[in-house]
């Protein structure tokens, strides 16, 4: 007799045949268009950034398995790509310690202190990101970080100086925004870059299009709304898409796989309600961009709304 | 029924022996504490509104009822020989509970001296910094008693601290309370002072 | 005998260290280990509460009934939590504005309450002695290091009853503020359970 227990954890699966390492490198691929512009409107400081961010990141994951005698895992290139996206968020003159702890912050308690890839429930990037923010809010300021930079467009970033200084949306038009010639994070101003990468990962298949296509729709739809009842005070949806963290997040942030549901409802629900949450956190909260605080939200929400599954075959027959 | 009548023993005895010693450590703190709350309270933000006061406001202070409450009262003789009273009141609705506010009123011109924030429990860097950071009390510096003391969002004259208008709107609630106190109370400490 | 007390006396340094072996009475652990000042004042309170408050209880076990037993100790604890408080604000007052609400908290602080049904109505005085003296020790040392944690990454200075700072790395250290913020508490509290865990292994 075979009395082996086969245990499985719940449906459904999602498997693509592809190696973690093959999914990762894909993903730094579809990230390579909004760095490589990043690095060039912002020069060699942002290549600075993200350099030492991706090396850092690897590093402290190095360590972190040596410590706990672990088998290495940086091969897979999660600790990189965890790098990378959280060297796209910092401006491009981040000081290097900032960015040596941010990368702890984000690899030890984001990552490992869970147990590595895929058991983390918050997107390690971004809980990296959260906590340098609180603590060292000073430097995340775009106005005060490019002060020594000469831009031919309007040298405020945009989120800011609609939300505390009253500037008119007219000073950035769509196309600046969307064409990333915009004051703002190393890899998150261009927004055509992000798109084409995030839209390479979904044809692809190794990112879930509900979560970007829902989370856009709850940016819109939010910000529509708040427009439509005063114009006078908050901005129109196109305005918030092109914006700040959004575009990053849309594709790249939100659709970290270990930290987002699994069926395709909850998927939507997730989206639709970070969308919303940023649009609440940016024309009412205290803050100019609500993304990160946003996305992290919805990461501590994801286990419940997977409860949202069908029923298991039987389970539910009461004379069975 | 042994029982019950030992329940009831029991914490009857328990229960006023611990009276009668809260009742004795009570009255034998008293007045120290009520020293203490002066020493770092009060005294600190009255040490700074009446910088240059030719008396002692902490040791001329009285008391005087108001309907239910009492207040102190700190008289200030200003350096031009006007005088001045300071008194504490409590804006409601602070992010952290209630906002004590000193405020110090100059009485012969009818203006405000100044004002100080001092207690509160609001966020460190953000509603904190109305006590650390002196540019927002300041704004109440020798305005006129009859100038409207909100905010300009409330259609007032004060402009909030950026990032923490609940604290900002809790001390003007405070300085306004302030303002019709001082009319109540006017003909009372005229009388107290003399 | 002597040897037991030892024993009774030392469980509450490291084998039963709250809050980190027995994990109760996190509520002022988080909340007011923003330094390592608040850290053991709030530390030494609970010692004093919980020492007398042991002793009384073992003093008392035959002659509280048990039905009422649990009003008897709320109400044996929540007299020495008001004389603290009382004598804190007459004698330390700048602490006590700092501990604030999270003084009179110490009545439903469960290692108080628990040590009291666990221990003190079960044993001699002695011993509860020796027990609410390790215990509320070993809570001081914890919620003093926890302090330091929190003090010296999130503000870079250590300073203790005013004066100066014992010590000062904010020259060159920009303060880790997310470690006195909230959150920050919970992120030290569960590193420094997972080091203790990491050496009690061995």
């Amino acid at each position: 007799m075979n009395n082996k227990k086969l245990t499985v954890s719940h449906a459904p699966f999602w498997h693509d045949g592809d190696s973690l390492f093959k999914k990762n490198l894909n993903f730094i691929i579809a990230l390579l268009p909004a760095a490589i512009f990043g690095v060039l409107q912002f020069g060699a400081p942002a290549l600075g950034v993200l350099a030492l961010s991706v090396s850092c990141a690897m590093l402290w994951e190095l360590i972190i398995n040596a410590v706990s005698k672990r088998p290495f895992t940086i091969g897979d290139l999660d600790a990189a790509l965890i790098g990378l996206l959280f060297g796209m968020m910092l401006p491009a003159v981040t000081p290097w310690w900032l960015v040596v702890v941010g990368t702890f912050v984000a690899i030890f308690m984001g990552k490992m202190i869970f147990g590595g890839i895929g058991a983390s429930p918050f997107n390690p990037a971004l809980l990296g990101m959260a906590i340098l923010m609180l603590s060292w809010n000073m430097f995340f300021d775009f106005d005060t970080a490019y002060v020594n930079y000469d831009f031919d467009f309007t040298a405020l970033a945009p989120l800011v100086a609609v939300k505390f200084q009253g500037a008119a949306t007219d000073l950035f038009p769509l196309s600046a925004l969307f064409m990333g010639r915009e004051v703002g994070a190393v890899g998150a101003v261009f927004s055509l870059g992000l798109i084409i990468g995030g839209i390479y990962l979904i044809l692809r298949g190794y990112a879930r299009w509900e979560l970007s296509v829902s989370f856009i729709a709850g940016i819109v739809i939010t910000a529509f709304l708040f427009h439509l009842v005063n114009p006078e005070s908050y901005a129109g949806p196109w305005f918030h898409l092109f914006s700040g963290y959004t575009m990053l997040g849309a594709f790249f942030l939100i659709t970290d796989s270990s930290s987002s549901p699994v069926q395709r409802i909850p998927m939507l629900i997730y989206g639709l309600l970070a969308g919303f949450m940023i649009i609440l956190m940016r024309n009412i909260g205290s803050y100019a961009d609500g993304t990160i605080l946003a996305i992290l939200l919805v990461n501590v929400v994801s286990p419940l709304l997977d409860n949202i599954r069908p029923t298991a075959l039987g389970k539910d027959m009461s004379n069975a | 029924m042994r029982e019950m009548l030992s329940m009831i023993v029991v914490l009857t005895v328990l229960a006023s022996v611990s009276g009668g010693l809260l009742a004795a450590v009570k009255s034998g703190t008293e007045l120290r504490i009520e020293e203490q709350v002066l020493k770092f309270q009060k005294a600190p933000a009255i040490e700074s509104l009446f910088s240059d006061v030719t008396n002692d406001p902490l040791k001329e202070r009285f008391n005087l009822e108001t309907g239910e409450t009492t207040i102190q009262i700190f008289p200030g003789k200003m350096p031009d020989g006007s005088m001045a009273v300071a008194f504490e009141t409590l804006g409601k609705g602070g992010y952290g509970g209630d906002i004590g506010l000193m405020v110090a009123i100059d009485m012969d011109k009818d203006q405000l001296v100044g004002a100080r924030v001092t207690t509160h429990a609001e966020t460190p860097g953000l509603g904190s910094r109305a006590k650390d950071d002196l540019t927002f009390v300041s704004q109440f510096n020798d305005k006129s008693l009859d100038t409207n003391l909100a905010l300009k969002a409330d259609n007032g004259t004060i402009s909030a601290i950026s990032g923490a208008t609940v604290t900002s709107r809790a001390i003007t609630r405070a300085a306004i309370e302030a303002q019709t106190l001082y009319n109540d109370l006017k003909p009372e400490i005229m009388k107290q002072i003399q | 005998m002597a040897q037991s007390l030892a024993k009774e006396f030392t469980k509450g340094l490291w084998a039963e260290i709250p809050p980190f072996r027995l994990v109760l009475g996190l509520c002022p652990t988080l909340a007011v280990t923003k330094s390592v000042e608040n850290g053991i004042g709030m530390g030494l309170a609970t010692t004093f509460v919980l020492v007398f408050s042991n002793l009384l209880i073992s003093l008392l076990r035959n002659v509280i009934p048990t039905k009422v037993r649990i009003a008897c100790y709320i109400v044996i604890i929540a007299t020495f939590v008001t004389i603290v408080e009382l004598v804190m604000q007459a004698y330390t007052y700048p602490l006590f504005l700092k501990l604030g609400i999270f003084i009179p908290l110490i009545v439903v602080n469960c290692i108080v309450l628990g040590r009291a049904e666990a221990f003190a109505s079960k044993n001699n005085p002695v011993m509860a002695l020796a027990d609410g003296l390790g215990i509320g020790i070993g809570f001081t040392l914890s919620l003093a290091s926890l302090g330091a944690v929190r003090e010296i990454l999130g503000a870079g200075t250590i300073t203790i009853w005013g004066g100066s700072p014992i010590f000062d790395m904010s020259n060159w250290f920009h303060p880790f503020t997310f470690m006195v913020e909230a959150p920050g508490a919970f992120a030290a509290l569960g590193l420094m359970l997972a080091g203790m865990n990491l050496i009690g292994k061995k």
